[in-house]
């Protein structure tokens, strides 16, 4: 087997979620392959358009459900041209890769979603298997944005604020840029949304710490502060998980691209994570 | 391990026996440096060579080679698997191959380098450490496994060992070639290796290096090196264990694309960009220090991911020794 070779799939439906990102559904054309292919929230894939190149994308469904869902923003030369192709184009997909969350080591415990900006991306992986299965406490999303717009999968992230404490979840909303859209949202749910950053949104929780899950995913300067707040309240450096970027070539650990730390303890992001524990990031230099 | 001694008479003979095989590489003097080139008479070849310009890891891991062909809108597996011969490996090199081996061979295998690696024929052969020689540091020195046949010099031939059941059938049919191991044969290897060992004039201080370097992250030594760094990469080319590669579509006229990998270089500003322009190694001090770290990098199993061949010294422009530069950062912090 060729781990270079990717499969194509067909997209199956492009839907704009913001200005930058949009939502692509895909179907795999080999009818087994769409039977067999399972991954676990945080894992990712090699999106390959033949002719142009090949990038890195979270997987943005849950396993529970299918088809598979990629949000892709556009950022660079790839990703703009992906986001000009249309419904029933074909492109490949090779993966999935990395490790992804620990889901069955978390099962009964609370989880803790922090979410900022794209970050929602892999959460949502998370979120939706939470939910799906059943099998976890209580879940909190506490998502940070920058304005009303740029809420990522706003309609799910809506449909929770209202509904979810009846699945056991709390979603909590933080954004940058007033708008009238956010301040009815806020007036709405003066408890839950509020102007200011993710780390607003642990004020008032209270979170029985022996028995929760911080996963976290966001830009790099998100960390630092997120994790400060978590150990503040006492969770342990090893419950607390986040998934990294770097820049994943090959995703099967042989490009070198992606390899941080230092000569005592060297991780390959694409198959040692993306999902690394704070402690993994206490003795791996670089890795946050 | 079995030995066997080709006599000086015998050698020509026994390199054309490996034409069998396929086509030889040999170390080949051009200008003041040596290269691994197709060699047709084994009079070409220099076989007193210290190092080669490029390691052997090219013929394993490409400059540039291509992966996939586009045909009718999809990919088409590239590759080739011809049969060859690398004569002449040293021991620095043959050790490289097996760093080399971990990272493609493991799960998931790379195809093109596992390919590459089952066709070839290793011949490797003893050297004489020039003043960048610090293979000895590392326990490079002497390959015990890695090769098909290793030759070792002595005044009237060389001691063969066989180290793979290929190499066994080469011997095995070319008998008449070969003859039995003498007393004398077993004290000239000897003094022959004594000789060499003695002649290792670099050291480099192993022991902890790992954990010293990472206690000097901030050592003020990694910013002296960056600024007189050039950035060029060359370390990372000839370097017989860097492996990093960069992908890309290339379209070789309107119908027709390829998907080729190249050498890459953690000197490159590009190494690690992602997406959006942020820049996990953005300055020349964080690219230096990351390529001293993972050549350093000791894995419990297999050792250090450097050799000691001496080629990041001899071919850097900016005059920067790896032994020195390592030093220096232990005194540091001493």
């Amino acid at each position: 087997m060729n781990p270079y070779e990717s499969h194509p799939a067909r997209i199956l439906e492009v839907k704009d979620l913001t200005p930058r990102e949009k939502l692509f559904t895909l179907r795999f054309l080999d009818e087994e392959l769409n039977e067999e292919f399972t991954f676990r929230p945080g894992q990712f894939v090699i999106v390959d358009v033949p002719g142009f190149g090949e990038f890195p994308i979270s997987l943005c469904s849950s396993p529970t459900r299918s088809p598979i869902q990629l949000c892709i923003r556009k950022a660079g030369r790839m990703t703009k041209f992906i986001h000009g192709m249309k419904e029933g184009s074909v492109v490949g997909i090779r993966g999935p890769y990395g490790n992804g969350f620990p889901m069955e080591d978390m099962e009964g415990s609370n989880l803790i979603l922090v979410a900022g900006g794209l970050g929602m991306a892999p959460l949502r992986s998370v979120l939706w298997y939470a939910l799906d299965t059943g099998k976890y406490e209580h879940v909190w999303l506490f998502y940070g944005t920058k304005a009303y717009e740029d809420i990522l999968f706003r309609d799910e992230i809506l449909h929770l604020l209202k509904h979810g404490s009846a699945m056991n979840c709390t979603v909590k909303l933080a954004y940058e840029i007033e708008s009238p859209s956010c301040i009815y949202l806020e007036q709405g749910f003066s408890d839950r949304v509020c102007r200011g950053v993710v780390t607003d949104l642990f004020r008032g929780e209270n979170f029985d710490v022996e028995n929760s899950y911080a996963l976290i995913c966001g830009p790099p300067i998100m960390y630092r502060f997120v994790i400060r707040e978590l150990l503040n309240r006492k969770l342990s450096p090893g419950r607390i998980y986040m998934t990294l970027e770097r820049r994943m070539r090959c995703g099967v650990g042989k490009c070198g691209h992606c390899v941080v730390g230092t000569s005592v303890s060297m991780k390959y992001i694409c198959q040692d994570g993306p999902v690394f524990t704070y402690w993994d990031a206490l003795s791996t230099r670089g890795l946050i | 391990m079995r030995y066997v001694k080709l006599p000086s008479g015998n050698f020509e003979d026994f390199f054309n026996s490996l034409k069998g095989i396929g086509q030889i590489y040999g170390p080949v003097k051009e200008g003041k440096t040596h290269h691994f080139r197709r060699v047709e008479e084994a009079g070409e070849m220099d076989l007193k060579y210290t190092r080669t310009m490029l390691p052997p890891k090219k013929f394993f891991v490409r400059p540039r080679e291509r992966l996939f062909s586009l045909e009718d809108g999809w990919w088409r597996k590239d590759g080739d698997g011809k049969p060859f011969v690398l004569f002449g490996v040293h021991s620095c090199d043959v050790h490289a191959l097996k760093i080399l081996d971990r990272v493609y061979l493991s799960e998931p295998v790379d195809p093109y380098y596992a390919e590459r690696r089952k066709s070839a024929f290793i011949v490797g052969i003893s050297c004489l450490p020039d003043e960048l020689c610090f293979c000895k540091s590392l326990g490079t020195h002497f390959a015990m496994d890695g090769f098909d046949l290793f030759l070792h010099e002595l005044p009237d031939g060389w001691l063969v060992r066989i180290g793979s059941v290929r190499g066994h059938e080469v011997v095995w049919e070319n008998a008449r070639l070969f003859d039995e191991v003498s007393d004398e044969d077993i004290a000239n290897f000897k003094a022959f290796e004594e000789k060499r060992a003695e002649a290792f004039k670099r050291e480099l201080r192993s022991e902890g290096l790992a954990d010293t370097l990472d206690l000097a992250y901030n050592s003020p030594v990694w910013k002296e090196y960056a600024e007189k760094c050039l950035a060029c990469g060359n370390c990372n080319l000839v370097c017989p264990t860097c492996r990093c590669y960069e992908v890309c579509d290339r379209w070789v006229d309107a119908y027709r694309a390829v998907r080729e990998r190249r050498y890459d270089s953690c000197f490159m500003e590009s190494h690690g960009l992602v997406a959006g322009g942020h820049n996990f190694r953005p300055t020349r001090l964080d690219r230096f220090r990351h390529r001293y770290y993972c050549k350093s990098y000791f894995d419990p199993s297999a050792g250090f991911n450097c050799v000691g061949c001496g080629r990041c010294d001899e071919f850097c422009p900016a005059g920067i020794e790896h032994v020195k530069v390592l030093d220096e950062i232990r005194g540091s912090l001493e």
